[in-house]
């Protein structure tokens, strides 16, 4: 029957990866940008935008020599050490991406949902739950996103419509005034918000049309980056540079302000935090759904469970890291912009070239024979 | 080992009647046919099954009157050549067969000479005929319901779908009921695969006794833990021939007035027989209305305690007064409160269910009313819950599949757990739960969610009819558990022509 064959459609990766860059982006990139390059932000976000086309740029050309998979590609061009090697580098990625998700949402409902609440037992539901929605494989996943995607979208919109009324846009200046590093780190930071969309190599096996995926992709990077450039000015135009700076998750801020005509809900906050919830609880189901898929093939594991199972561990125990060593989170920026950023773009371009100059030499021994 | 009959009469019967020994329910007759009356036949039938002592106006009775007018040497002869076919009567060439081709309710005939046993229908079982279903009540459509008989089951839906294209496949189910199963469906329609795997599944069990559908439905469900069913059931034959035309396959069984349809989607289990019926403005809005009814008859109380408990800021202050002073000298905490007005209301409609018509009507009453107010005028509950819990249970009474409700009155009492404890967070992972557990959850391979996941399957087509039902000229496609190539269910010429 056709529900069983594992393969997802466009409209579903298109999905997944929305859900996937929006909540991180728009939960942190705000204070970070503000507080970097304040109205020149929107500039950090179109620009991190272009390193983004150009990731998938690089990917895109990748996809286009993968015939099975992408771990199978990376043995064939780059040998079975490189590619094991490059494989180990997106394991840590995916789980240390999981790990701080994890840290984030719990703090998160901590802070908002449930003050009173006990970081282990909140933790520990979200790991079940992610595990258990990866459980049914990339199918499953797909579907919960194809599905929550408009209800958590709608009402957004909604609130940031309503949000626009108390916009001052004497705030919007100065324009042009961060100096090079500071725009260049806010750029950095939007594209390493980006990086999720690496997964889409992984994702060949499972797509319906992988002819398509890359423009699907992009379809889904313009449309976070429009939301964001958008609650962006929201939050400039309301807060300001400085205090949006200071404050721990402005967006979250801004729904507790928003007045709904009829004014019965007096704060929607805490309704609001859904939105984010739902994104971030979907990067964190990414995040152990791909630490899994890329153990499997490493380690040649046949069963789906464990592979989840050893996964869900791993993302605790560096959840768990976050939440009791504070310098952990600087590290793991460093490890963002220093390993991460560059190895991405390293393996594509490595891959890139193997693969040219493997046809090169083909073509010249064609040509001496 | 099988018992051959044979051209000896009376060995036949010894045979026969050491089998039906002690059963008094069953008449066994011998009976002096030919124009000399010298030869001699032998009927059984089941007491109620025949509709006259005398059989004057029975087929077993023409039979016989024809047979008291030929002579006694051809009498064999004749019933082989001009009874055997005859529609409806059919020859057994054992015993057992015999036995169980009278035991379905018809009568058994045996003739000296003859090695067969003809089995010739006539009244059969008692049943009740057609009548008004008791629920899936429309507001604008037929009003005929099944009732206990396949025979009477099939033939309502024939007259809806008069096409050789609908196909009824029988099988048996239930070693010592023996009961009728029919699959019945569009042979050009249904979804290559889908009429093998519920074959498959039926033949993957043998139980004593079938006696009603949802036996077979438990048996052949793949997901035994979910909550969800994986069958849709209908008393309606409008409803199950809507579903036959949409490609699905529906399952009778003898002595049940549900019918089973498979493949089912959460969509499906929301629509109704009128929302075709009626106009498409009127359709959506009790459609979206349904939709809503189904997710606040699993939420609501756990967002009221959610809320009250935990997020009173949401609220404006003098809502949160007029909350509070409501609540004033009750002493359970809320989530007790509510538990404990839930559990009343679950006893109160379970004991209507039970209750024969008008004493369940009243038990409604006295228990909504009566005992409500005095709950309140008690202090045991606030008058806030009392209005929660009722507009929760007119949810779940706004869903239009009884199952399918049900599925939401138990996740109703998760929600209150989760809400009780962990406020809008536990309601937050309990929607992700339900969400999750929805996706994983196939019936016959289709999605339970789809056409909201995999709508690109049938070029978004589906999504037309889901939370709004647009106009019927939209839906010129059947949904996507249909044969690829055979989707098209509505076209237009006047369209054409204007093209």
């Amino acid at each position: 029957m056709f529900a069983d064959n594992w393969k997802i459609s466009l409209r579903q990766i298109r999905r997944l990866f929305i859900m996937d860059i929006f909540g991180m982006s728009s939960l942190m990139l705000p204070g970070i940008l503000s507080s970097m390059s304040g109205a020149d932000g929107i500039f950090c976000l179109l620009l991190g935008m272009a390193g983004g086309m150009l990731l998938l740029f690089l990917m895109g050309a990748n996809l286009k020599h993968i015939r099975k998979d992408y771990y199978s590609y990376m043995k064939e061009t780059a040998g079975q050490l490189l590619g094991d090697i490059f494989m180990v580098f997106y394991f840590l990625y995916f789980v240390t991406l999981s790990g701080y998700v994890l840290y984030e949402l719990t703090t998160l409902s901590l802070t908002w949902l449930l003050p009173d609440g006990s970081w282990l037992g909140i933790s520990l539901i979200l790991l079940l739950l992610g595990v258990y929605g990866s459980a049914r494989g990339i199918e499953g996943r797909a579907r919960i996103y194809e599905i929550i995607f408009w209800f958590l979208g709608i009402p957004l919109l909604f609130m940031l419509v309503l949000a626009v009324g108390d916009v001052k846009t004497a705030y919007f200046t100065p324009i042009a005034s961060s100096d090079f590093m500071s725009f260049s780190r806010g750029s950095l930071s939007v594209l390493i918000f980006l990086l999720p969309l690496t997964a889409l190599l992984f994702l060949k096996p499972f797509c319906r049309k992988p002819e398509k995926m890359v423009s699907c992709g992009k379809s889904a990077m313009v449309t976070v980056i429009f939301l964001n450039i958008i609650i962006y000015l929201i939050l400039l135009g309301v807060f300001g540079r400085n205090t949006m700076g200071v404050l721990d998750r402005p967006v979250i801020t801004l729904m507790g302000m928003v007045n709904l005509p009829g004014g019965f809900f007096t704060r929607q906050d805490v309704l609001m935090t859904a939105v984010w919830f739902f994104a971030l609880f979907a990067l964190l189901n990414t995040g152990i759904f791909q630490g899994a898929l890329v153990m499997r093939e490493l380690c040649q594991m046949h069963r789906n469970r464990l592979s989840l199972w050893v996964v869900a561990v791993i993302v605790f125990l560096v959840g768990k890291g976050f939440l009791e060593y504070s310098f952990l989170t600087e590290v793991f920026e460093i490890y963002q912009i220093w390993v991460v950023l560059p190895g991405m773009f390293f393996i594509l371009l490595f891959l890139l070239f193997l693969h040219w100059a493997r046809a090169e030499r083909k073509t010249q021994k064609g040509g001496n024979g | 080992m099988s018992i051959q009959i044979t051209s000896d009469l009376q060995e036949n019967i010894r045979n026969f009647e050491e089998l039906f020994s002690d059963c008094e329910d069953i008449k066994k007759r011998k009976i002096k046919v030919g124009e000399h009356l010298e030869q001699e036949c032998y009927i059984a039938y089941i007491e109620v099954t025949l509709s006259s002592v005398d059989f004057k106006d029975s087929a077993v009775g023409k039979l016989l009157g024809k047979l008291r007018t030929m002579p006694e040497q051809e009498l064999s002869d004749y019933v082989k050549e001009n009874v055997e076919d005859i529609s409806d009567s059919q020859p057994f060439p054992t015993i057992e067969e015999a036995a169980e081709g009278m035991l379905t309710g018809d009568v058994l005939f045996f003739l000296n000479g003859y090695n067969k046993a003809l089995k010739i229908p006539d009244k059969g079982y008692p049943g009740r005929g057609v009548y008004e279903t008791e629920s899936e009540k429309v507001i604008r459509g037929s009003n005929e319901g099944f009732s206990e008989s396949i025979k009477l089951n099939t033939a309502l839906i024939r007259k809806r779908l008069r096409s050789p294209h609908v196909k009824v496949k029988e099988s048996f189910a239930g070693r010592r009921t023996n009961t009728n199963v029919d699959l019945v469906y569009l042979k050009d329609l249904i979804y290559p695969g889908m009429l093998e795997e519920i074959e498959k599944r039926l033949s993957e069990f043998e139980i004593d006794g079938a006696l009603d559908s949802g036996i077979i439905e438990q048996l052949t469900e793949r997901k035994k833990y979910s909550p969800f069913p994986q069958f849709q059931t209908t008393q309606r034959p409008d409803r199950a021939a809507m579903a036959i035309l949409e490609g699905r396959i529906v399952l009778l069984s003898d002595n049940s007035p549900v019918a089973l349809i498979l493949p089912a989607t959460y969509n499906t289990f929301v629509q109704t027989s009128d929302d075709y019926y009626s106009r498409w403005e009127i359709a959506s809005f009790t459609r979206a209305l349904r939709y809503l009814a189904s997710f606040l008859a699993m939420v609501f109380p756990g967002l009221y305690l959610a809320i009250t408990n935990f997020h009173t800021q949401i609220l404006p202050t003098d809502l949160l007064l007029s909350l509070a002073a409501a609540r004033q000298g009750v002493p359970f905490p809320a989530m007790v409160e509510v538990i404990l007005m839930e559990i009343a209301f679950e006893l109160l409609r379970e004991a209507g269910v039970r209750l024969p018509g008008a004493n369940g009507n009243t038990i409604g009453i006295v228990g909504g009313l009566i005992i409500g107010q005095a709950a309140v005028d008690a202090n045991i509950v606030s008058p806030i819950v009392v209005i929660v819990v009722a507009l929760t249970a007119l949810c779940s009474f706004a869903v239009p599949n009884e199952e399918f409700a049900t599925a939401f009155r138990i996740l109703k009492f998760l929600f209150i757990f989760l809400c009780g404890t962990l406020g809008f967070f536990g309601f937050l992972a309990g929607v992700l739960a339900v969400l999750i557990h929805l996706s994983h959850l196939e019936s016959f391979g289709i999605p339970y969610l789809a056409p909201f996941v995999g709508a690109d399957l049938n070029g978004y087509q589906d999504e037309r009819d889901t939370f709004l039902r647009l106009p019927l000229d939209y839906l010129k496609k059947r949904p996507v558990y249909t044969r690829e190539g055979a989707r098209t269910r509505l076209r237009l010429y006047k369209e054409k022509e204007q093209k």
